[in-house]
């Protein structure tokens, strides 16, 4: 793991679990597997306090556990899902808009709490989803379970890992921790249960919250001293189904870009066909019969076959290659290419940073490198068509910054500099990990400076909450205009202005990071899908 | 070696033209430190994106960070004792739900062990377990009737609270679990008696009233 990456995930887990859980999250994440002990005293923290920190990361999937050989227990973080932390509120905000706000709210409770069970989700859902309805209405459990099924169904929540059922357990001495294993077709089993019942406010004046008891099945109710019946069986998120969904975005927001809206709806029902029978790192979808494709294009959009057909010769013969032709049984086979999807976005991810960075001209050396893949100085001057002389300068500029690099070609086997070719190319491999570490360092920048923005100016924000806790019960309790406005007072008019610009900054700063995240996960995405081809 | 124009020339190894510099040209300085921290840019940063989505992501992300401080996966530091408690923080901690993990799941050495008390201090109420966990006010309260009816002599009932329950938490926060409770109920006693300003042995001998008090004196009379 790269210092960046360290340094990053030391910031994610202090904002989320506090400084003790970070320090053994960051000591594990670089040290590798360790045993408890060996963890206590490298840290230098009480046993107590590691065991409390390693519970809570193995609960939020952070940290698992291995028996090894003479009954050592080792713990070995999970670099890159800790880093997953930072784009937590993209997954929300994803549920919210395919399965609205109970959606929403199941999976952050989900994330939230790392993994849980059926029952208690639906329960802590209706009961959220309550507090936010009019008075008198309350939210059917039944409706959540209903949702939370067709989360399952589409795989963006699955089962975790299961404790082995132990028949007998006189054979020896339980081993000193679980071994969870999972079955494929298991991962996305609903238990058959029945949960009867309404969310509840916090407010006792709610009489009616809980439904008719059900004879057979204990009814979910506040006594948590019932039989859980899904007990053991635990929910969490699936990050990678979500993963697939924000690079299908990706794909169809490129395609409406480059083409039009019709190309990138025909993209979106071929890549919707092949969700579930596509594994998640294949190179390219199933291939797809044209038929198939017209029958599947959302109600809504009336094109005939012909035009179909077209746009579909269309986007084949397209030199970015997100649509390949794979055959002609069915009206022509179609299939999409995500791993040169990926690539050509990372590129163009690449091409765009060049451009900001040093300007147009060297973007236009840049794309011509990229595109005619070798080249020598003088044939960059000749192509690019731009003076020597600064020429010379970009391209040293983008070396010196690991955009471009320089392969060798020796004429004699002495490697003799004046009887060598130096060529200029572009690997894009390398310059998209260079560029993804850089990418860590900007959102550990930019934490770093939000947090210090706000220490900054903790007296004041303290103030202000202060004040504003005492006008909301002032409020409660009907107080007049008049006294409502000396409070407000308290803050000065040059307080106020700090505070508009603490509160400007801190949105700037976080936005920021929500967008370089999203770069992150184009160019993990890109190095992933590369490196299972390998 | 063959090529080599002569001793103290200057000569490049290989064709300069290949690199693009002419021969005779002045060439660019040789850099002597690391780039400069902040370096200038050229050109600006382009704005960010805006929108609804945009916007209703920064809420999400805003309000996750507050929610998660609450949350009782939030372990907190156990603060360090100051030297003067203050009265409003008792009153300004949160209370948070207790969590309790699936053990079945975890590790068998994760589980804090409760190590069995000593006979008679075994009705003394003291917090185990789990690193620092909040003073639970009944026990606090059962506590201060048992301290007093051993006749410590007299504190304050808040002073007494702060200080146990404070001290308690530095305990948990230090020690290792090996330690017995009954060792950190002695030890308590003992704070006590040096922390407050009243001479414990002072009002017990009513004897020797006039005698002890020189010996025992340890601050000054005004």
């Amino acid at each position: 793991m790269t210092q960046a990456e360290i340094k990053l995930c030391s910031l994610l887990l202090q904002e989320h679990f506090g400084e003790i859980v970070e320090k053994i999250g960051v000591h594990l994440i670089r040290t590798g597997g360790q045993p408890l002990r060996v963890i206590a005293h490298d840290t230098g923290t009480s046993l107590d306090q590691v065991k409390k920190a390693l519970c809570v990361l193995i609960q939020h999937n952070l940290v698992i556990h291995q028996v090894h050989k003479r009954g050592v227990v080792e713990y070995e973080a999970q670099c890159s899902r800790v880093l997953r932390m930072l784009r937590y509120p993209r997954y929300i905000y994803t549920a919210k808009t395919l399965y609205s706000d109970t959606g929403e709210l199941i999976v952050e409770e989900l994330l939230l709490n790392g993994k849980m069970t059926m029952s208690a989700v639906v329960k802590k859902v209706a009961d959220r989803l309550t507090e936010t309805m009019e008075d008198g209405k309350t939210m059917d459990y039944a409706e959540v379970s209903n949702t939370f099924v067709r989360l399952v169904d589409t795989h963006f929540v699955q089962r975790c890992p299961l404790v082995p059922a132990t028949e007998n357990s006189d054979t020896g001495p339980p081993p000193p921790a679980p071994t969870l294993v999972i079955n494929e077709k298991d991962m996305y089993l609903v238990p058959k249960l029945s949960l009867i019942g309404k969310g509840k406010r916090r407010r006792s004046s709610d009489e009616d919250a809980t439904g008719e008891p059900k004879a057979k099945r204990p009814k979910q109710t506040t006594d948590n001293k019932e039989p859980i019946p899904d007990d053991g069986i635990y929910w969490q998120a699936n990050l990678d189904r979500f993963h697939q969904h924000f690079r299908d975005q990706a794909i169809v927001s490129a395609v409406a870009n480059r083409m039009d809206q019709t190309s990138s709806e025909i993209v979106r029902t071929m890549l919707r066909m092949s969700e579930v029978t596509t594994p998640s790192g294949a190179p390219f979808t199933q291939p797809l019969s044209s038929n198939e494709i017209f029958r599947s294009l959302p109600v809504g959009y009336n094109i005939s076959k012909q035009v179909l057909d077209q746009y579909l010769t269309l986007l084949a013969d397209d030199p970015l290659e997100f649509v390949g032709k794979s055959g002609d049984s069915g009206g022509g086979m179609y299939v999409i290419n995500l791993h040169k999807a990926l690539g050509s976005l990372a590129t163009a991810t690449l091409e765009s940073v060049v451009q900001e960075r040093f300007g147009s001209r060297c973007a236009r050396i840049f794309r011509l490198v990229l595109q005619k893949k070798h080249l020598e100085q003088k044939q960059v001057e000749d192509f690019a068509m731009i003076p020597a002389k600064e020429a010379k300068d970009m391209l040293y500029k983008m070396l010196s910054e690991n955009f471009i690099s320089l392969q060798e070609i020796p004429k004699t086997p002495d490697h003799a500099p004046s009887r060598t070719f130096y060529l200029y190319t572009v690997s894009i491999l390398s310059a998209a990990r260079m560029l993804l570490h850089r990418c860590y360092k900007s959102v550990a920048n930019l934490i770093e400076r939000r947090q210090f923005e706000t220490k900054e100016n903790k007296r004041l924000l303290e103030k202000s909450q202060r004040v504003e806790a005492i006008i909301a019960s002032m409020q409660a309790t009907g107080a007049e205009e008049a006294q409502l406005q000396e409070i407000e007072e308290m803050i000065t008019a040059p307080e106020r202005q700090q505070l508009e610009t603490l509160k400007r900054n801190v949105n700037k700063l976080d936005a920021c990071e929500i967008q370089v995240d999203e770069t992150i996960f184009l160019l993990e995405s890109y190095i992933e899908s590369t490196m299972k081809r390998q | 070696m063959a090529g080599n124009k002569g001793r103290g020339r200057a000569a490049y190894t290989f064709n300069i033209e290949a690199v693009g510099f002419s021969r005779g040209e002045k060439l660019p300085d040789v850099v002597l430190k690391p780039p400069p921290l902040f370096p200038d840019t050229d050109y600006k940063p382009v704005p960010l994106k805006t929108g609804e989505s945009e916007d209703y992501v920064l809420a999400l992300k805003q309000e996750l960070r507050e929610t998660v401080k609450r949350m009782p996966y939030f372990v907190e530091t156990p603060e360090e004792k100051q030297d003067i408690e203050r009265y409003s923080k008792r009153y300004m901690k949160v209370y948070k739900e207790e969590w309790i993990p699936d053990w079945r799941r975890l590790p068998r050495e994760l589980m804090p062990r409760k190590k069995c008390r000593k006979g008679p201090r075994s009705k003394k109420a003291t917090d185990t377990g789990k690193g620092p966990s909040l003073t639970n006010p009944a026990d606090v309260l059962k506590k201060i009737e048992e301290l007093e009816k051993k006749g410590d002599g007299e504190k304050s009932d808040e002073e007494n609270e702060e200080k146990e329950g404070s001290k308690e938490k530095s305990k948990e926060g230090d020690d290792d679990e090996e330690d017995d409770a009954a060792e950190q109920e002695e030890y308590d006693e003992e704070e006590q008696e040096e922390e407050n300003d009243y001479i414990n042995s002072y009002f017990e001998d009513g004897d020797d009233f006039g005698a002890d008090s020189d010996d025992n004196m340890d601050e000054a009379t005004y």
